[in-house]
């Protein structure tokens, strides 16, 4: 259970990325985070495994006072909390297999991973997810030889490695066409499903909002404008998550 | 409004003059100042000395010879007498003719024509002046196919003397090249000290600074952030761990020196051809024995500042505020104390303030002496340090960037022909000096260079690792280095090609290599030798230059 409560977030600049954000997400859902480019999306799944400090508010992760610890705890924290980026953040020189088994680092002490030295049933792990999402042949070339679909597919597997209990996905369709944005998505609902882990999905088109999520929740300069079904939002609603100019388009 | 512009255009004109008028009093002033003369290089003394240098630097001294000569002696007075005539001998069914037989000035123009040389032959007229102990060249000829000769000269210098003085005319008979010349072995020789001056240099400097390089990067270095405990903790261990570890190392590594010493000195003269093999194992061995002490106290040091970084965050973070403020306000004192005597002991050992003499030399008397100071300092930071809550995360991480890229930078700008001046001071005549100079500056400039690409990767690939729950370490190993990798080496490459080049000039101050041989034929006027030695250079440069730059575009 993710509870974040009063979230804010002002950058250095002045910029007020968050603004008293509250909500709840119980395990197990598939949670759509919408909003316009610039709305607060990013910021918020940064927040929740802390790649960004928030500046008030609290974040609850179970038991686990996210937004409050530092170190050991937080990385403990974080390796429970998958997840997978817009721009698939892959290590381009390094081997698709090397990448997946990044994903373990989390549990693994420094000094054998500074050496490169996995545990064998981290290997065969690796090796397994890889094979969940449809890529185990490609485990062996380099990251920067696969295409953009095959790229975030590894990122999935990453993610994979660290048995999450939450997968934060920001933005992971926007760089991919719409055939391989189904597949993507089709991979992050099946992993909800059959693992039941929580996910919490940034997207851009509401056509995929409806077809995968079961909640969504929408964000307008940095405040929560939106919480309930998919199937909620109607022109109205619309309007005032997106603004007047915007047009209807998925 | 066009009365407006006029006046803007007739002040930009007139600023335009203001300038080209500076300009001009710029480079007048510039030519007084560098001394330009276009008359001394006209002067036909000065051209002659250029033809000699060029024609010597065109004849390398790459071969030795075995030459057969054959000497005719000719009588010349300096300066004429009374009446002037020309001389003739006879030798061996050679004819000379000397017109005339004697010079006054350095504009006499003198004939020399005969019959019955060698047809062929190549020859030059030398003439030895009187208390020199080498002849002079004063013209090269030809003997035509008939065996006559025809050579009109001018002495370059007139020495005046009672008697006759001789112009030799020197036939070669015959020149075989016998082998490579004494030069050439020594050049060879040099040459390759110089390269591998300039490999140890760029790999010790590489290794020193590739962990230097991760101070220097901002993006890393700016989320570095501890309270105050941590980081005066980390300031109050390291000295005593990095102490330990430095007595520790030392009495372990003194008795291996003394053993290594005494047990393996047949590495270097048992071995025959092989002893530079044995030899380099030796220097390496005695070399690590040598920097172990070193290495243990930084690796203590180290280990103290990330021990102590992580007590004093827990505890700062996890006590109550009160009790967190009484440890912030002690490891202040304590730390600022250290400080302050290890920055005052270093002052005071180069002796900055030329107060050495009056203080106790041992070290136990000079820490005692500088502690009362010390902890009066300790005391204001530690008040100055209750003004903010001790859970504050300061930004170390950026303090150590700036200090570290201020180091490079200072060092960078420093030439290496400088600092091999001070390590010879240092360390005595010879490659080593070069090869500390090399290395230093290699340092520097590589962990600037390093850093630079560090800055310059993509922050995803961190950003996914970190948020896997990887800790900084690992972080840096899976996400950082890879990307960095190629551009490391290509920039070692560069930094190998740019040693080779500097290590070649290192040699004037001192510093070994072909550029201390170089010096010293320059010095000699030994021209032909010279050649050799800029030829060597420019030989192994273009090589290298081109592998270095085969492989740096192989890699990126």
């Amino acid at each position: 259970m993710l509870k974040v409560q009063n979230l804010t977030k002002v950058y250095e600049d002045g910029t007020v990325a968050l603004k008293d954000v509250s909500f709840e997400v119980p395990d197990g859902q598939f949670v759509a985070v919408i909003g316009l480019s610039g709305s607060g999306k990013s910021t918020l799944l940064r927040c929740i495994n802390r790649l960004i400090e928030p500046t008030s508010g609290e974040i609850w992760w179970n038991d686990t006072h996210i937004s409050h610890i530092s170190g050991e705890e937080l990385r403990r924290a974080r390796r429970q909390i998958g997840m997978i980026f817009q721009h698939f953040n892959l290590v381009d020189r390094s081997s698709v297999l090397t990448n997946v088994l990044s994903g373990r680092l989390g549990y693994i002490n420094s000094m054998s991973s500074i050496l490169g030295r996995f545990p064998e049933e981290d290997v065969q792990r690796a090796y397994t997810s890889l094979a969940r999402v449809g890529i185990r042949d490609k485990a062996n070339n380099l990251a920067d030889e696969l295409s953009g679909g095959q790229r975030q597919r590894v990122g999935i597997a990453r993610a994979l490695m660290q048995e999450p209990q939450m997968i934060l996905a920001d933005e992971p369709v926007a760089s991919l066409d719409p055939a391989l944005a189904h597949s993507i998505m089709r991979h992050l609902l099946q992993i909800n499903q059959e693992d039941n882990i929580t996910v919490l999905c940034s997207l851009h088109f509401l056509d995929l909002v409806q077809q995968y999520s079961t909640r969504a929740i929408a964000l307008n300069e940095g405040q929560l404008v939106f919480d309930g079904t998919p199937q909620e939002i109607d022109d109205d609603k619309f309007v005032e998550i997106y603004g007047r100019e915007a047009e209807r388009i998925g | 409004m066009s009365d407006k512009n006029r006046h803007g255009r007739s002040r930009l004109s007139w600023r335009t003059v203001l300038i080209i008028l500076v300009i001009f009093l710029l480079y007048a002033y510039g030519l007084q100042v560098t001394k330009v003369d276009l008359q001394e290089p006209l002067e036909p003394r000065r051209q002659e000395n250029l033809v000699s240098l060029l024609r010597d630097l065109a004849q390398p001294d790459f071969f030795s010879h075995d030459t057969e000569t054959r000497n005719t002696a000719v009588s010349i007075h300096m300066p004429c007498p009374g009446e002037i005539k020309g001389t003739q001998v006879t030798i061996e069914g050679r004819e000379a003719l000397m017109v005339p037989n004697c010079a006054t000035t350095t504009q006499d123009r003198i004939r020399i024509s005969g019959e019955g040389f060698q047809p062929n032959a190549d020859g030059v007229l030398a003439w030895r002046p009187i208390g020199a102990t080498t002849s002079r060249r004063l013209a090269d000829f030809k003997v035509s196919p008939d065996g006559q000769i025809d050579v009109t000269f001018t002495m370059p210098d007139i020495r005046p003397t009672e008697e006759a003085q001789k112009i030799e005319i020197v036939e070669i008979l015959s020149r075989r090249i016998t082998g490579l010349s004494d030069t050439t072995m020594e050049a060879l020789d040099k040459i390759v000290e110089t390269v591998l001056m300039a490999l140890m240099a760029s790999t010790i400097g590489t290794i020193l600074a590739i962990p230097l390089s991760f101070f220097a990067a901002s993006n890393l270095m700016r989320d570095v952030k501890a309270p105050l405990a941590g980081i005066m903790a980390g300031v109050i261990l390291a000295p005593i761990m990095g102490g330990l570890g430095w007595w520790a190392a030392n009495s372990a590594a003194q008795p291996l020196l003394g053993l290594i010493g005494q047990n393996l000195q047949f590495l270097r003269t048992d071995l025959g051809f092989f002893n530079f093999i044995g030899n380099f194992i030796f220097v390496l061995l005695e070399m690590m024995m040598q920097l172990l002490p070193l290495a243990i106290a930084l690796i203590g040091a180290l280990l103290a500042v990330s021990l102590g970084g992580r007590f004093g965050q827990q505890a700062a973070m996890h006590m109550a505020e009160a009790p967190a403020r009484i440890l912030t306000f002690a490891l202040t004192i304590g730390g600022t104390a250290v400080l302050f005597i290890i920055i005052a002991y270093s002052l005071n050992w180069i002796n900055l303030f030329g107060i050495r003499e009056f203080l106790p030399e041992a070290t136990a008397a000079q820490i005692k002496l500088f502690a009362i100071p010390g902890l009066v300092l300790g005391g204001i930071a530690g008040l100055l340090s209750l003004r903010a809550s001790p859970k504050y995360h300061y930004a170390i991480g950026i303090l150590i960037y700036t200090l570290t890229r201020g180091v490079f930078n200072g060092v960078r700008s420093i030439e290496p022909l400088m600092m091999g001046f001070v390590f010879v001071i240092w360390v005595g005549l010879g490659p080593f000096a070069g090869i500390m100079a090399l290395t230093l500056h290699s340092m520097a400039d590589l962990g600037k260079l390093f850093s630079e690409q560090v800055e310059n990767i993509n922050q995803g690939p961190v950003e996914a690792v970190t948020a896997t729950g990887a800790n900084f370490t690992q972080s840096i190993v899976y996400a950082v280095v890879p990307q960095i990798t190629p551009h490391y080496i290509a920039y070692i490459f560069y930094r190998w090609d740019i040693n080779v080049r500097m290590s070649t000039i290192i040699g004037f101050v001192g510093g070994g290599g072909i550029g201390f041989v170089l010096n010293r034929t320059i010095n000699l006027t030994a021209y032909s030798q010279a050649s050799v030695m800029i030829i060597a250079i420019a030989v192994v440069v273009t090589i290298l230059d081109n592998i270095s730059a085969r492989i740096r575009s192989r890699i990126i």
